[in-house]
């Protein structure tokens, strides 16, 4: 059997063997054991068979050999014999490919491919009826040789053209579409194309607008977008298409589908911005008239969006080239009829329409330098007419709005002062009426009743808008400016919401970003002098000042010139005998956090004078201050060193390491002479004021790093500092110092006890909570400090970690009800967040640990529930039980992520229904924490999760009577708080709020909603909760019951 | 249901300009301090919270605020139905005069029993054209809004307000008449448009 018999046998079914015969022959050929002419006339029998299959595989064979023949391996004369022979057969399958083979070849030349071409548009009249497959082919020859033989093509002209046209007329499917239009494109871009304008337009545009929608799984990953991308390239390419494409394009602006708006509008805009210029001018006009209604009668934002971009992008095309405005510019022209009709509606100012007539302002003046000033000398001056005959403020502030929006088009175009880009070489339009707006604006700003609230903040809008505009006001006059804020801030009452002062203080702050100069010397000494020497109680102004102060000194200079200003007023205060309240000097101390905190001090050049004055000179003080020796108490105030306290921490954590070593020599000793100090651990004789300077130590510690070596009293182990602290921890004192016991006890627990050292704090566990501690009775200054211990352990996953919280739970159990409710709320120490011992203080802080508390917890405060409520209320086990394990439940959710939550829902759901029956007094702060997880996990996940634990009905019942107003003339009966009404309400408007929109519609519809067996009950009770008392809470009975009337359908109606 | 516009130009008053209730916290307490951070940084050091017992004790003084009773006033009447939208535009009541403060009453229902905790809210309604075939449906829609959001003591009376609408006696009269209130909320493109108006009410 010959290599063509077996060839022809097995290329339907194996096409790897097909292939491997046809390369034994090619190599055959190449070897010259046979020749090309042999391997051409064994076809001979076979290609002129009846049967068009047949001949197909018979062609296909000899495909199959050339193609496995080397590149250069066919003689020009080869190839054209070949290529005649295709040509004839180019009907039969394999032709296609065996040409497409050829025009590879180097020696394949552009008579050739005219050849080609030639036989394509006679043999293929009825491509269309061919399969998809066989076109495809067809295409994608005509576009190889489009790309490696485009002179033979461009060559043949509008036979060529129409010849493709005709070609490809009626496809329609998306593959072959995708090559057809990049074909055409290299047609309409390259060819002379003006006898057959309309014919190739057509060919595109008929395909507009592009309905595809791929199907499901589809393998070639075409989508519609694709597919409007080529078309839209298509139609955009080249600008004799216009007389055909705008009219067409914009004819599509009268369908009713928004998608089908949206693909005409971008179109548009590809057009406008591939056109040139002359051709835009022409149409811009007409376009202009069509998007006009576009934009005044918005249907959707997105198409009034685009009709804008098309307006702007439109004037920046014609503005191209110009370098002088003059009336007579083509852009001139399509300005024309655009500002007058801007012009028309926004005489009205008030008016809807006057909204879209400002944007089109915005966009079409912010195009370019020379629309700028066309639309500026076309608006400007009627508008500053139609604003000094407005009869009204409404009118005037419209107006003063829409000026808002040229000087935003201006801040675009010329940058502010701080851009820093080139210089424009164009004088701003805007000059020229700069003393009329200085004007305008300032008397809006200032000459008005104080009341006109929205009015002025308009006029302020503008004004400073207008100082950072590069190159316009000069500096006095934004100093004007500027002064106007001050007067503002300093002496005007309070109005309502006060929005102006809020606004003054923003505008202050931007100006202090381009001239912090002026902001220095005029608003600086102003506000600065108007700070009092001390609060003698009569009225606390002074705090207003340093707020604005605060907000306005983030930027360098200031920041370093308010905080020197600070300090020596608080250093005066220091001095004096009598200071007045504390309030005052713990307001500076906060100003100087605030604003330190708002900025990297890590990088500030100044902070080593910052941490002289500050931590070394201030700490020294409280030293002296502590020992009696100052001549005020002001550093006594525990709220004061406190401040001082976050301040030194954020100062130290900042410093360098071997400042930071300094640092940690002094921690106790406060910087103070070593004949003088008196460090509170182990001394015998501490004062209330020493030992308070226990606050500055442990912020100040906080901010150490963990492997600080020169910490005191840690060699060889810390053990008998960690007893000495335990020791006064647990002995009562004021609470501030307490706390601060606590937390640095928890610090160096967490931070700075060393691994092998767990042992100490194991053992301090041991000696504040003995085995059998169920029968002791512990103090409530000693169970503090067993969380706090415990919270420190805790969070760096000790070892012990899990038998500590069981002991911690067994605390709960004690007979004593004061120990186990205090117990109770102790959890909600475990994992709350900590300004001491905090991640930015570099404490020890494992991801894990709060998943662990509360996996651990959990199933054993669940399994104590159900036990207590198995013996009922006969049981020897005392009332309090039950309560307190939930407290202790809800100071744990409060503390841990909903996500943790989430996996535990069906056992933690039962407990909070149970903790929203708590009657007792104070269960109020347990039922609002139960009502914020409630709310969290609803609004998170819908009904559904609570439906799937089967406790709609339960829920739903407890919700409604908590939100009930119940008056609190029983004294046995809890009350329902405001805030607790309001919270399960909430909840009760979370439950009908519809599920998240990403739910699929299919998936709901058919089911009812499983709150619809309760919305009876829900709506009739929610109409009683409307007659609350409490405004807040009515308001939010209106929400929820809004949404369940809304958002919980009734079973579907049948007629729908 | 109304393919034209009737009125696609109406005057818009600014959301600024509205009036609001002032709360009485915001005057006192962050008019002096702002919002923003600094005035979280003032507090975390004025109301140090030393233990978590801080927030237990205050509760309390939620409770002494409880004794104050808030009534329910022409402001709160105004918030419940300013925030509808226009059927025909996606701007407020509020903010297109339709309704406004000044055209808000509560009066004793039956003035002679000073007791009787009874109420009548009546809410005039300025259409934005006199010849606005969308009125009824506006009044329909405030009605629903104040039937929906008021306790049961509480009647409701929704009026053209007189002289703005050349057919306000026939509004009127549909407005008043429950039946034909009843059988309006029966019809389900009618009750559709509505739906879409109370959208927007927060």
């Amino acid at each position: 059997m010959s290599a063509l018999q077996t060839f022809l046998l097995v290329v339907d079914h194996d096409k790897q063997e097909a292939k491997q015969i046809a390369e034994q022959i090619a190599q055959d050929v190449e070897a010259k054991k046979t020749t090309l002419i042999e391997v051409v006339q064994s076809l001979g029998e076979y290609i002129n068979d009846e049967d068009p299959i047949l001949r197909g595989k018979a062609v296909s064979y000899l495909t199959a050999v050339i193609k496995a023949l080397p590149p250069k391996f066919l003689s020009r004369q080869q190839i054209q014999v070949l290529n005649s022979f295709f040509c004839d057969r180019i009907e039969d399958g394999g032709a296609v490919a065996g040409l497409d083979t050829l025009q590879k070849l180097d020696r394949f030349n552009k008579e050739l491919a005219e050849e080609v071409v030639q036989a394509i548009f006679e043999h293929f009249q009825d491509l269309q009826s061919r399969s998809q497959s066989q076109r495809f082919q067809v295409y994608q020859l005509l576009n190889d040789l489009m790309s490696a033989h485009r002179s033979a093509l461009y060559d043949m002209g509008d036979y060529s053209l129409v010849g493709m046209v005709d070609l490809m007329t009626g496809e329609k499917d998306p593959r072959n579409l995708m090559l057809v239009f990049s074909i055409l494109k290299v047609v309409m871009v390259e060819w002379d194309i003006t006898n057959h304008t309309e014919l190739l337009f057509d060919s595109v545009y008929n395909y507009f607008p592009i309905t595809f929608r791929p199907p499901p799984n589809d393998p070639y990953g075409i989508t519609a977008q694709d597919l409007k991308d080529r078309l839209q390239e298509c139609i955009s390419s080249t600008s004799q298409f216009a007389p055909h494409s705008i009219p067409s394009l914009l004819d599509k602006l009268d369908s009713t589908s928004p998608n089908v708006k949206r693909d005409a509008l971008n179109a548009l805009l590809a057009c406008i911005n591939s056109y040139d210029p002359d051709t835009v001018s022409t149409y811009s006009i007409t376009i202009w008239e069509s998007l006009k209604f576009e934009i005044l009668n918005a249907q959707e934002e997105f198409l009034s969006e685009l009709s804008l971009q098309i307006l702007q992008d439109i004037a920046k095309r014609l503005s191209e080239g110009v370098t002088q405005v003059s009336d007579q510019l083509p852009l001139a022209h399509y300005m024309r009829p655009v500002t007058k009709e801007c012009n028309e509606q926004l005489r009205e100012p008030q008016q809807k329409q006057a909204r879209p007539a400002q944007q089109i302002l915005r966009f079409i003046s912010a195009a370019s330098f020379a629309s700028f000033t066309l639309a500026v000398q076309a608006v400007v001056p009627p508008l500053l007419t139609i604003y000094q005959e407005a009869d009204g403020i409404a009118k005037q502030r419209a107006l003063l709005d829409t000026l808002v929006v040229l000087f935003d088009a201006a801040l675009e175009l010329f940058g502010e002062w701080t851009t820093r880009t080139s210089e424009p070489n164009v004088d701003n339009p805007l000059l020229e009426f700069k003393d009329q707006f200085s004007d305008i604006f300032g008397q809006a700003l200032m000459g008005v009743v104080k009341e006109e609230v929205s009015f002025r903040i308009s006029a302020l809008k503008g004004l400073l808008r207008l100082s950072t505009l590069r190159y316009f006001f000069q500096d006095n006059e934004v100093g004007l400016f500027v002064q106007y804020l001050d007067e503002i801030l300093l002496q005007e009452q309070p109005i309502g919401r006060d929005d102006l002062k809020k606004e003054a203080i923003a505008a202050l702050t931007e100006i202090s970003k381009h001239k912090p100069r002026l902001i220095m010397d005029i608003t600086f000494p102003a506000f600065v002098a108007t700070l009092p020497d001390s609060d003698d109680g009569t009225n606390s102004n002074y705090l207003t000042t340093l707020e604005s102060l605060a907000q306005i000194s983030v930027e360098k200079d200031i920041f370093e010139t308010l905080v020197r200003r600070l300090l020596s007023k608080l250093n005066i205060l220091l001095q004096k005998e009598q200071p007045g309240s504390v309030a005052y000097p713990r307001a500076i101390l906060v100003t100087i956090l605030y604003v330190m905190s708002q900025r990297k001090m890590d990088q500030d050049p100044h902070l080593e004078l910052y941490y002289d004055k500050i931590v070394v000179s201030m700490c020294r003080d409280v030293a002296a201050s502590a020992s009696g020796k100052a001549k005020n108490n002001i550093l006594n105030d525990a709220t004061v060193l406190d401040t001082l306290g976050r301040l030194c921490n954020l100062i130290v954590r900042s410093l360098p390491r071997n400042k930071q070593d300094e640092v940690a020599e002094n921690v106790y000793t406060l910087y103070s002479a070593t004949e003088d100090s008196s460090p509170v651990p182990f001394s015998h004789s501490a004062s209330d004021d020493q030992l308070r300077t226990m606050i500055i130590s442990t912020y100040i510690l906080a901010g150490l790093p963990s492997d600080c070596a020169n910490l005191p009293y840690t060699h060889p182990t810390m053990s008998a500092l960690l007893f000495d602290i335990v020791k006064r921890s647990t002995t009562e004192c004021a609470p501030a110092t307490h706390l601060a016991f606590l937390r640095h006890l928890a610090l160096l627990v967490n931070k700075f006890l060393p691994k092998s050292d767990l042992g100490i704090a194991t053992e301090l566990f041991d000696t504040l909570l003995p085995s059998n501690a169920e029968e002791t009775t512990l103090r409530p200054e000693s169970i503090r400090s067993i969380f706090w211990l415990s919270k420190a352990l805790v969070l760096r996953l000790a070892p012990k970690t899990t038998d500590l919280l069981t002991s911690l739970l067994s605390l709960l159990s004690s007979p004593e009800e004061v120990t186990s409710m205090t117990a109770a709320r102790g959890f909600s120490i475990l994992l709350r967040e900590d300004d001491v011992l905090s991640a930015t203080n570099g404490a020890n802080i494992r991801l894990l640990s709060k998943q662990r508390v509360f996996t651990t917890l959990l199933p054993l405060i669940s399994g104590k529930i159900r036990e207590v409520n198995v013996a009922g209320s006969d049981s020897p086990t005392p009332q309090h039980i039950k309560p307190a394990h939930l407290t202790a439940l809800s100071g744990i959710l409060s503390t841990i992520p909903p996500a943790l939550v989430m996996p535990e829902l069906p056992t933690i759901l039962p407990l909070l229904l149970q903790s929203l029956d708590l009657q007792t007094s104070d269960s109020q702060s347990v039922r609002a924490a139960t009502l914020e997880t409630l709310a969290v996990i609803i609004r998170d996940n819908g009904v559904g999760v609570i439906e799937e634990c089967g406790h709609v009905q339960s829920l739903v019942t407890r919700l409604l009577s908590t939100a009930e107003y119940k008056p609190a003339s029983e004294k046995s009966v809890a009350v329902n708080s405001p805030r607790l009404r309001v919270n399960a309400l909430k909840c009760l408007f979370l439950l009908a709020q519809a599920p998240s929109s990403d739910a699929p519609a299919v998936a709901k519809a058919g089911k009812l909603s499983p709150l619809l067996p309760v919305k009876a009950q829900v709506i009739r009770s929610l109409r009683f909760v409307l007659d609350d008392p409490k405004r807040d809470v009515r308001k939010a009975a209106v929400d929820a019951r809004g949404a369940w009337l809304r958002g919980v359908d009734d079973a579907p109606d049948d007629d729908e | 249901m109304v393919s034209e516009i009737q009125n696609s130009n109406p005057t818009i008053l600014n959301a600024a300009d509205l009036p609001t209730r002032l709360q009485p916290t915001l005057s006192c307490k962050p008019g002096v301090f702002g919002d923003g951070s600094f005035a979280s940084t003032l507090s975390l050091v004025n109301t140090i919270e030393l233990f978590p017992e801080g927030s237990y004790l205050s509760t309390e003084l939620d409770s002494d605020d409880d004794l104050m009773e808030e009534l329910i006033d022409r402001q709160e009447i105004y918030d419940l139905v300013s925030t509808i939208s226009d059927p025909e535009h996606p701007i407020s009541l509020g903010a297109l005069a339709v309704v406004s403060l000044p055209d808000i009453c509560i009066t004793p229902t039956l003035p002679y029993v000073p007791d009787s905790p009874l109420r009548t809210v009546s809410v005039l309604i300025t259409p934005t054209i006199t010849h606005c075939s969308l009125a009824t449906v506006i009044g329909l829609g405030v009605r629903v809004r104040l039937e929906q959001s008021l306790p049961p003591r509480f009647r409701v009376d929704v009026r053209i307000k007189e002289g703005t609408h050349s057919t306000a006696d026939e509004v009127n009269k549909q407005l008043a008449d429950k039946e034909r209130v009843a059988a309006a909320l029966e019809n389900a493109t009618l009750m559709g448009v509505i739906a879409k108006m109370l959208e927007t009410c927060q």
